[in-house]
């Protein structure tokens, strides 16, 4: 009885030589296999020990021994090409068609796996901030600038408000930051610790810090562009203005959403801002209304009132910061309804049938013809998928609107033009054997079109069908015709085997 | 292929072999050391430049042994003139492999 590893062993031997074998062409794959299983087989009868087992080392060499199968068939394929023997099955066959999407497919799927911008945008569609934290500014100023003071966010945190149930404040600033002996200078909010949770924002790589030092927490693109997106850089102690400060997360790609655009976040306790920053200097107020606060925003068309600190009413405007993502999937639907919607109108939807021959196609062949068709608009739609994601985000590390808009219009288009070239491909292929007809023919004089009909003819190597298209389409031939062979042309055909 | 065709070691020591009587892909590897990744390819070109032609045992033969059939090659007249060419050129090459004639002597 063989022992599992026997067993395994054989397996992972008989796919190599399987594998291998599909690198052979089709005309001498059978005969290759039979060599090389037939070469297995008394390779490891050499190896048999007297107990009928094969030691570990031993089938690692019968291993090796299959491995240079995939050499071999190489070498049998190149000399094929180079003969000039390609085998008449694929040649413009349905199937190295399909062969060759889902290379592309596959291609594009590696490419757009390797993307870091893509995960970002993952990110960014998943992330949803918190629905009842609310930007409040100055009804009178714009909710993008900075309009409420440093004295007036303490205010009004520390004594009971009717409206808000939490309040969270930063305020930007350049600043110069040193790591090591690198200098850079970012765009830092210094923000109250209450910031990320008031918003509901998980950090990623967050990092538990007991030594008393400001935490800082980096955005995602200056995560990507001056960390490379390593993920170690938590607990890393960077110098800020004038002190030391120690990472402590990652703001998730969707953080940009936020005004003033900070690239890090500089932690602080209420205490500190109030010795930081003068009373009077504005900053970004982030609130939690109370249930209090919402009705009053409902009622008065989001607009609240509350005192300043003059002990003056000032009305106050309060704006969502979620801004709305799409998602790579409600981006690449829409595209995809898109491309099919304007199908029509940029080439025709017909396959070119005409009722007029007295040939009737059996249900097998009419199957496969638009099973064949379905192939190719399903792997069109990936490659669409895909390859817009790669277009979309190869330069950017990072979730923009911009790529959004590149994935939308490149994914439309990919699939717009693919989906026109399946149809006029389709129209091309012999309704027996799915493969293009070949060997265009002109045939007529444009200049006696109404005296005789005037085109072009291709025909099927298979020795199945004649396809006539029109150069000029009248009243009687608008439209291209097949003409079925019948067996008696059958003799001319190398490959009428086919189909 | 000319019979002064100039053949590398590696397809030289499989003529050799081929000639000295190891007909199989993996008796050749066997007696030359070279692993399949080399033998069987170097075989393929030599099939196609007709200095070796290969045919399968036939069924009969392996049924009675209880194995499968296996392919075998031989040295064509070309195959001959190319060896005895290349052992001008590789002195040793006899040395490591005598044919079945120098064997039996």
């Amino acid at each position: 009885m063989k022992s599992p590893s026997d067993v395994a062993f054989s397996a992972i031997q008989r796919t190599a030589l399987h594998t291998a074998s599909l690198l052979v062409p089709a005309a001498e794959r059978e005969d290759w296999s039979s060599e090389w299983l037939s070469e297995l087989w008394h390779v490891r009868s050499s190896y048999v020990r007297i107990d009928e087992t094969i030691s570990i080392q031993s089938q690692g060499e019968i291993t090796w021994f299959c491995l240079g199968s995939f050499s071999d068939a190489l070498c049998v394929r190149e000399l094929s090409v180079k003969s000039g023997h390609r085998s008449p099955h694929m040649h413009g066959s349905a199937a190295q068609s399909l062969l060759w999407l889902s290379a592309i497919l596959l291609l594009c799927f590696l490419i757009t796996s390797l993307l870091p911008g893509l995960r970002a945008e993952r990110e960014a569609a998943q992330f949803v901030i918190n629905p009842n934290a609310l930007l409040i500014s100055e009804a009178a100023g714009h909710s993008s600038k900075p309009s409420i003071p440093a004295g007036l966010y303490l205010n009004w945190k520390y004594t009971r408000q009717r409206y808000f149930q939490d309040l969270a404040f930063y305020h930007v600033t350049r600043e110069t930051a040193q790591s090591g002996s690198a200098r850079v200078t970012w765009k830092v909010a210094r923000s109250s610790t209450n910031l990320f949770s008031l918003l509901g924002v998980p950090l990623k790589y967050a990092f538990d810090d007991n030594s008393g030092l400001p935490s800082i927490i980096l955005s995602h693109e200056v995560w990507m562009r001056s960390f490379a997106g390593n993920p170690n850089v938590t607990g890393k102690v960077l110098r800020i203005a004038h002190g030391n400060a120690r990472i402590a997360g990652v703001a998730p790609a969707a953080a940009w959403r936020l005004p003033g655009a900070p690239d890090i976040w500089l932690l602080q306790a209420d205490t500190q801002i109030a010795t930081d920053l003068p009373f009077r200097t504005p900053g970004y107020l982030i609130a939690q209304l109370s249930p209090r606060g919402q009705d009053a925003m409902l009622r008065d068309d989001n607009g609240i009132s509350a005192r300043n600190l003059e002990d003056l009413l000032i009305d106050l405007s309060a704006t969502p910061i979620n801004a709305p993502v799409e998602g790579l999937w409600n981006l690449y639907g829409f595209a995809l309804f898109l491309a099919l919607v304007a199908l029509p109108a940029v080439s025709s939807v017909s396959l070119g049938e005409t009722h007029l021959t007295p040939h009737r196609a059996s249900s097998r062949e009419s199957i496969r013809r638009f099973f064949f068709l379905g192939c190719k608009f399903v792997l069109i739609a990936g490659i669409g998928l895909f390859a817009s994601c790669d277009i979309a985000y190869c330069y950017t590390s990072s979730f923009s609107p911009a790529a959004e808009c590149l994935q939308l219009i490149s994914c439309f288009a990919i699939c717009l033009i693919g989906f026109r070239w399946a149809l006029a491909d389709q129209r091309h292929r012999c309704p027996v054997c799915l493969r293009r007809v070949t060997n265009p023919a002109s045939v007529g004089l444009a200049s006696r079109t109404f005296l005789g009909w005037n085109g072009t003819e291709m025909i099927c190597m298979g020795g199945h069908t004649l396809l006539h298209v029109p150069s000029l389409p009248t009243s009687w031939f608008s439209d291209q015709r097949w003409l079925y062979l019948d067996s008696s042309w059958q003799f001319l055909f190398a490959d009428s085997s086919v189909g | 292929m000319a019979a002064e065709a100039k053949l590398s070691h590696t397809a030289a020591m499989i003529l050799q072999a081929i000639s000295a009587g190891y007909v199989y892909g993996f008796s050749i590897m066997e007696v030359t050391g070279l692993p399949s990744g080399t033998v069987y390819p170097a075989m393929r070109r030599l099939e196609r430049d007709d200095l070796i032609r290969s045919q399968w045992e036939r069924q009969s033969i392996a049924d009675a042994e209880q194995r499968p059939p296996r392919k075998y090659y031989k040295l064509t007249t070309a195959g001959r003139s190319t060896l005895d060419a290349s052992r001008k050129r590789y002195p040793l090459l006899e040395r490591l492999m005598p044919t079945e004639e120098a064997r039996s002597l």
